[in-house]
């Protein structure tokens, strides 16, 4: 909210350096956003101007020949279209070499033929106002030669932030109390003639015959009649006004409830009363298929969610957020009905939110207005009307419902406050601190605090705490030490094992990148073609490439690989740890994901050559990671994928079930199509993680202790010739599990090793050579050459027996 | 004959001084040592003599021997060690690059996280975490924020659509599912699970419905605390940040709580510090996070009695901390993941 201090001051007396309310006002909870400062537009070289003489141009009719006093030895003669001057007025002239805010430069030049040495401004040229209709007239006849910047720097407008529970602050009066709590200095709420007498009913002589409140969303409607006004436009300090903080000066009446809305924060509408049909207002619901096209032209389609103010036939009014053009008052009018009404805040809020409509008036009713301020607020306005543009007011009005909140009485403690806050409070503090702020303190510990209606929110005691400490503040509170007893709780799982996981990558030369979780459908489309994509969508995404949450890390990281080659950057290794999101039986689930990818090669030239990243290059970073992160492999075997984005077919695999097992990975390289999309030169390794942090909740059980053999090994080597597509695992298993069974309860087997492999010359085609190393230990001793070779015999021949591979000899 | 047997031991040595390969060694043993080498052949002479020369010819004989096999153990050691040495290739020039080249690193936005959680956890805070994806109840209405309430204008919130179902997040009624719009979610769901004295901090990514500038990003990372026990009060809260702050950001450090508003504190407060080491921001009040004392609503909402638990809960920025930190202008840098953004702090811990 843009306030002008000028104008606050109307309120209260602000401090001599008014800069010091930009310390001051933060510290009570109003933010100030940096101070517009109005000396940043380079007003040089313009200049008070008196007017001397005024004649016609010889040449053209609109325009007129000044000699104009600036200051200089003699007056300077310029040439003006405008119109609304006399000689005698002061006017903001600039000079030659000044530069007006929209970037004209003014020189000496000839209009027509008459030569001219500068230019008379509107506010508009100037931007100090948004008047372009003529010269800006300066009030006062200030002395001829004053740069223009000093008479407009007296005033300074701040950009106050006022959170969202301080409905109240939104107006003049309110920051005004605020100030006035912090200095201890009273604040001044301007006299208003005597209320008028308030009926239930219309009176006689009231513009209106009935009003009825038809929707729950409005508690207090007030309504005024007044007669005879004349539309002009607003005097100059009025103007002025609402100019100093960007509002557009309409005319006098429309300018009046602006400036009483700013004021007080209650917002004001003025009907023109011979358009309300039927004598009548309603407050209730628009109907299905209603529309209203509001003051700023825009035709807008209503629904029963939200309350209008409509006469016997239309909507005239979106309820607390904008008139329709229908009711305006122009110049035409001459007789009004005022309106000033609670409207419920969170309605209020839904309609402009649904509308898109924001608005001075929406934004008030939003956070709340003082449901006892009504009839203020509307005989200020009053006032104002009958003052500047005439006419007179029905005394009596009609104002229907209750206020939902009034005062309230709060009880509190020393005892509770002191609970909270930690230190010692005398009395007297606790209760000054609520006097300030307007609050009634009647009692003592207990105090009974009586918060004005207007103070939404300061409801229970702890509210009361707060508004203590916003005046006390908390700079008592300096070095206090830590009072930190022990808890017995452990970083979670889920936390922990994304550490383990990115430590142990670092250590494997991987660099963690951090990428966005919102994606487009299109790549999850292509990444994850057999996920219904809609399922992952969002509501109201606000991008075309966020449209979607992420279903896996890989696209990400393959973009981070692409965009550093694409820079010759030297980084060929990244991982990211994240949440990830999967459709699946039972709804969609959150995982945790560790993902990691990798080129085959440096993106640069290097000195020396180097074995290129294979896929059991990979697969072994792969199980170190798993190892760092205290997991073990899931249950089942390796599962060739095969036409199974984003993977290649025949160079990638999975293990595991993520909805099942609650872990599965996958590794190998991308499909080359996919990342050569994403422009990523050369096939890009990669290894997914997927974990349901449920696996995670889970306590470890102990490992218990094995013994083992200190008696050397027997080792027996032997080649088997299988089918070329039978997995080389099921190979080294089978015989892992015929050794085990022979050795059975004689002597120990450890695992069963594959040291070579062999394809071609030799083999008949379609087979391969798998060869294996066996090696037996007994607990107690050291196996003779008999036991083993007669151990080794029974193998060969179960391995006959029991499958169909056969002994290469 | 002992003539012989020292001819032989000197013929050893001799024929040793030329041998360099492995191959040279065998051959020179054989003719040594080998069935029809001189020695063993010399030893054959053992038989012409009488039995009162035999003890000392004896003698001879393994003295020749034990000193020829020694010859050869020498030598064959020397020709390993050379073999060795050669094995190990070129000698290492080590102004050359390493080959590979991949250093690692973590991203700043790491740093910043795990330097927040270490300083926590010297005084009892603990991580915890919840999901990303939450539903209006847990983001909003438990923390004291009503739907027609002012501050869920501010949240711009990031839906998803009425018919999606979620499998492991949990609703409180049918409430929509989001994305959470902050970490303050994980303070419910850790009061739903566990219980007080309870002391967390809640690193995590989230979400609002900006537009991508310099200082706004689609996501975010953010750090909750949360401390609830028996009489926590402000000067508590005060205590523990200011310990924070000088930790992370130096010891010459001011701070100050501005009174503020959050729907789930009460009172609220953004902490401000002014630091001399911060750049262009140095010895201005800037603000850090925002906190305040749990609002008692928030506790009746996840079943403590107000009456007998207080706490307090603080948020902070963790892209807004590295910013400060390391003098980062624009926030997309953390997202763009160029590595000569990331290499500048991937050892920074």
């Amino acid at each position: 909210m843009k306030i002008s201090l000028d104008w606050l001051s109307a309120y209260i007396d602000l401090p001599d350096n008014p800069d010091d309310l930009i310390d001051v006002l933060p510290m009570l909870g109003i933010e100030v956003e940096a101070g517009e400062e109005q000396s940043s537009r380079n007003l040089d070289h313009v200049v008070v101007g008196e007017i001397l003489s005024k004649v016609p141009h010889p040449e053209a009719d609109r325009l007129s020949v000044c000699a104009v006093e600036v200051g200089g030895e003699k007056p300077a003669n310029i040439v003006c279209g405008a119109t609304n001057f006399q000689p005698g007025d002061h006017v903001p002239v600039a000079l030659p070499g000044a530069k007006l805010p929209g970037g004209f430069k003014i020189k000496k030049s000839k209009l027509r033929g008459v030569p001219s040495e500068g230019m008379m401004c509107s506010a508009k040229e100037l931007e100090i106002g948004t008047d372009d209709q003529g010269l800006l007239i300066l009030p006062d006849n200030p002395k001829v030669g004053t740069p223009i910047e000093q008479l407009l720097s007296e005033d300074k407008v701040l950009e106050l932030e006022i959170t969202a529970n301080r409905g109240d602050c939104l107006s003049y009066l309110g920051v005004a109390r605020e100030i006035s709590a912090y200095y201890q200095r009273k604040y001044n709420t301007p006299k208003v003639a005597d209320l008028g007498i308030k009926h239930e009913e219309c009176p006689d002589g009231h513009f209106l015959n009935s009003v009825s409140i038809e929707s729950k969303d409005c508690s207090r409607y007030g309504a005024w009649s007044i007669q005879g006004v004349s539309i002009a436009p607003s005097p100059d300090w009025l103007k002025a006004r609402l100019e100093s903080v960007g509002l557009r000066p309409i005319n006098n009446v429309v300018d009046i409830t602006n400036f009483v809305l700013l004021e007080t924060g209650q917002p004001l509408h003025a009907f023109d009363a011979s358009k309300i049909k039927g004598k009548t207002i309603q407050i209730r619901q628009a109907k299905e298929n209603e529309s209203i096209t509001t003051l700023d032209d825009v035709k807008r389609k209503l629904d029963p969610s939200m309350m209008v103010i409509a006469d016997g036939e239309t909507p005239l009014v979106v309820a607390g957020i904008m008139g329709s053009v229908d009711a305006e008052v122009n110049t035409t009018t001459t007789d009004l009905v005022l309106e000033s009404a609670w409207f419920r805040p969170g309605s209020i809020r839904h309609t402009a939110r649904k509308l898109g409509l924001h608005t001075d008036s929406s934004q008030r009713f939003s956070r709340d207005v003082d449901p006892q301020g009504l009839e203020y607020a509307a005989q200020r306005a009053i006032d104002l009307i009958l003052e500047i543009a005439g006419g007179k007011c029905l005394p009596e009005y009609v104002c229907k419902g209750s206020a939902p909140r009034g005062e309230r009485k709060i009880e509190i403690t020393q005892a509770y406050a002191e609970r909270i806050c930690g230190f010692e409070i005398q009395p007297e503090q606790l209760s000054s601190a609520w006097k300030r702020l307007g609050f009634l303190v009647e009692g003592n510990d207990p105090w009974h605090v009586i918060v004005p209606s207007f103070r939404s929110e300061v409801e229970r005691p702890i509210d009361l705490v707060e508004e203590f400490l916003r005046i006390h503040g908390t700079k008592d509170l300096q070095d206090t030490p830590v009072v930190c007893p022990s808890t017995s709780r452990e970083n979670d799982g889920t936390y922990e094992v994304c550490q383990k996981a990115t430590d142990n990558l670092v250590g494997q030369g991987y660099q963690e990148a951090c990428n966005y979780s919102l994606r487009s459908g299109e790549e999850i489309n292509s990444w994850h073609p057999s996920f219904d994509t809609n399922s992952l969508s969002l509501l109201n995404p606000l991008t075309s490439d966020h449209t979607h949450v992420r279903a896996s890390l890989l696209p990400g990281l393959v973009d981070n690989l692409a965009h550093n080659q694409k820079n010759l950057n030297d980084l060929t290794r990244v991982f990211e740890t994240g949440r990830i999101f999967r459709p699946g039986p039972r709804g969609n689930v959150e995982w945790i994901s560790i993902a990691f990818a990798s080129f085959s090669e440096p993106n640069s030239r290097q000195w020396k050559t180097q074995a290129k990243l294979d896929f059991f290059g990979i697969k072994n970073q792969f199980l170190s990671v798993l190892h760092a992160m205290g997991l073990s492999l899931p249950k089942g075997d390796w599962e060739n994928l095969s036409k199974s984005a984003p993977w290649q077919s025949d160079y990638s695999a999975k293990i595991g079930d993520c909805h099942r097992n609650k872990l599965e990975a996958s590794i190998g390289i991308l499909d080359l199509q996919l990342t050569k999309k994403k422009e990523a030169k050369g096939p890009v390794f990669a290894v997914e993680i997927l974990i349901d942090p449920i696996l995670l909740s889970k306590r470890k059980k102990a490992v218990t202790f094995t013994r083992f053999s200190s008696f050397p090994p027997a080792i027996k080597d032997l080649a088997l010739v299988v089918q070329g597509d039978t997995p080389a695992e099921s190979v080294r298993s089978d015989l892992e599990q015929i050794a085990i069974s022979v050795g059975s309860d004689q002597f120990e087997v450890d695992p069963v090793t594959i040291f070579d492999l062999f394809q071609g010359q030799g083999m008949e085609a379609g087979q391969k050579s798998v060869a294996c190393s066996m090696r037996f230990r007994a607990l107690d001793r050291t196996l003779s050459e008999k036991e083993v070779n007669q151990a080794f015999d029974t193998i060969l021949q179960k391995i006959d027996q029991d499958t169909p591979y056969e002994l290469r000899t | 004959m002992e003539n012989d047997l020292q001819a032989i031991v000197a013929q050893a040595e001799t024929i040793l001084k030329t041998v360099s390969s492995r191959a040279d060694w065998e051959q020179a043993k054989a003719t040594i040592l080998g069935p029809n080498g001189s020695l063993t052949q010399a030893a054959k002479g053992i038989g012409q003599l009488t039995k009162e020369e035999r003890p000392a010819f004896g003698q001879a004989l393994n003295q020749a021997k034990k000193k020829v096999e020694g010859f050869f153990k020498t030598s064959n050691e020397s020709i390993e060690a050379q073999a060795d040495l050669a094995s190990l290739g070129e000698k290492a020039d080590p102004s050359l690059p390493s080959v590979p080249s991949h250093l690692g690193g973590t991203h700043p936005l790491t740093n910043v996280r795990r330097r927040v959680v270490s300083i926590f956890r010297k005084i009892g805070f603990t991580v915890a975490e919840a999901t990303e994806v939450e539903t209006e109840w847990f983001c909003f209405d438990a923390l004291n924020t009503p739907d027609d309430h002012p501050a869920r204008d501010e949240q711009d919130t990031l839906f998803f659509p009425p018919n999606s179902t979620w499998a492991n997040i949990t609703q409180k009624a049918k409430e929509a599912h989001v994305l959470r719009t902050h970490t303050s979610s994980v303070q419910i769901r850790t009061l739903f699970k566990e219980k007080p004295p309870l002391r967390i901090i809640a690193p995590g990514r989230c979400f609002r419905r900006d537009t991508v500038d310099a200082t706004h990003s689609a996501n975010f990372h953010q750090t909750e605390g949360l401390y609830v026990d028996k009489n926590v009060t402000v000067k508590d809260l005060k205590a523990v940040l200011d310990y924070f702050l000088k930790e992370l950001f130096g010891d010459k450090l001011e701070t100050r709580l501005r009174p503020s508003f959050f729907p789930f504190t009460e009172p609220s407060f953004e902490v401000d510090l002014k630091a001399p080491n911060l750049g262009k921001l140095s010895n201005k009040w800037i603000e850090i996070m925002g906190c305040g004392m749990v609002d008692p609503e928030v506790l009746k909402l996840v079943n403590l009695d107000p009456e007998e638990w207080s706490g307090f809960a603080f948020g902070l920025g963790i892209e807004r901390v590295a910013m400060i930190l390391h003098g980062i202008d624009d926030i997309r840098h953390f997202y763009q993941n160029d590595q000569r953004f990331l290499s500048q702090f991937s050892n920074a811990t």
